[in-house]
């Protein structure tokens, strides 16, 4: 369901710009499918390689990880595995509570989900929509941000009577 | 981009035949598990493509250099990680928007604001973070991750 909001939207907009200038609506549609057509070889490899790092990295490997290291280790760890899981982040939200409660950080807990904003397997992706530079710079600088982000939210979690 | 395809394509069919070597058994799981997730994508990749279309075709590039120009400073970085914040789904329905966004004149701080939080910054999923992780976790996070992609925006324009 809330996979498919996007479709219904853009199927709205071509359904009302087709009404109002159908030649211009064509050549969107056109500028669309080559713009797919030019990329998807790159979108169909990138998801054999998801297919790969979900069987061969699995969820309980994860966990082991992110459970076992309390320290700067496990800090470095959650930005990893962030950086790998696949799929929209709210799915990944019960799995990272069960880590708390066994134990795990609130630190740990944000952090994944703040590097989960790069997507290794998704890089040449990013990079032939928006070249070199930006992509590489935008990661780094995402993953160094995600373990002071991780370490602020949980000095607010554990400062009680806030 | 099609030649990136390919070797990207070779280089992960190499993969694939290493393995299969290894584990036949995980290795076609992991087959099947592709061709799913990618299925189970299409629906989404159509939308965001026809959207990239659209723009392209019709939104004007005064309107993206006045609301995300350069220009548009603070203002353009806040649209960004706002709409970043609202929109939902997986980062590779992100790129193709935000590259045609940066094509039409967009702040490139503005745009990688926008991608890292319609990532990590949900407004529609934080009633489903707050059930789990209790509203005092979903607040903060969210908004501590709301002004960090901001300022992740703000260190790749210093940087570039």
């Amino acid at each position: 369901m809330i996979r498919q909001w996007l479709l219904l939207l853009t199927a709205g907009l071509y359904g009302y710009a087709f009404w109002a200038s159908p030649g211009r609506t064509a050549h969107a549609l056109q500028i669309g499918a080559t713009t797919l057509g030019s990329v998807l070889l790159l979108i169909i490899s990138v998801f054999g390689l998801v297919g790969l790092l979900q069987v061969w990295i699995s969820r309980e490997l994860i966990v082991k990880l992110l459970g076992r290291e309390g320290g700067v280790k496990g800090l470095l760890i959650a930005t990893f595995c962030g950086t790998v899981l696949i799929g929209p982040a709210y799915i990944i939200f019960p799995l990272l509570m069960s880590l708390h409660k066994h134990g795990a950080r609130w630190a740990v807990v944000t952090i994944v989900l703040t590097s989960y904003a790069v997507k290794i397997q998704m890089i040449p992706i990013e990079v032939g929509f928006l070249g070199w530079p930006f992509s590489l710079a935008r990661a780094l600088i995402t993953i160094a941000l995600a373990i002071p982000t991780g370490l602020l939210v949980e000095a607010f979690m554990e400062k009680r009577g806030l | 981009m099609t030649r990136v395809g390919l070797v990207y394509l070779l280089l992960i069919g190499s993969a694939y035949l290493l393995l299969t070597l290894r584990d036949r058994q995980k290795t076609g799981q992991s087959l099947k598990m592709a061709g799913k997730s990618l299925l189970k994508m299409m629906p989404l990749l159509v939308a965001v493509f026809g959207l990239v279309g659209l723009f392209q075709e019709f939104l004007p590039a005064e309107l993206v250099s006045r609301w995300l120009g350069e220009s548009s400073g603070l203002v353009g970085l806040l649209i960004g990680a706002g709409a970043g914040a609202i929109a939902i789904g997986p980062p590779l329905a992100a790129y193709p928007l935000a590259g045609s966004l940066l094509d039409a004149g967009a702040w490139p701080p503005a745009i990688a604001a926008f991608i890292v939080s319609w990532i990590s910054v949900g407004i529609i999923t934080i009633t489903f973070e707050a059930q789990i992780f209790g509203a005092r976790f979903a607040l903060l996070r969210n908004s501590i991750s709301f002004v960090a992609a901001m300022l992740c925006g703000l260190l790749l324009g210093l940087l570039l």
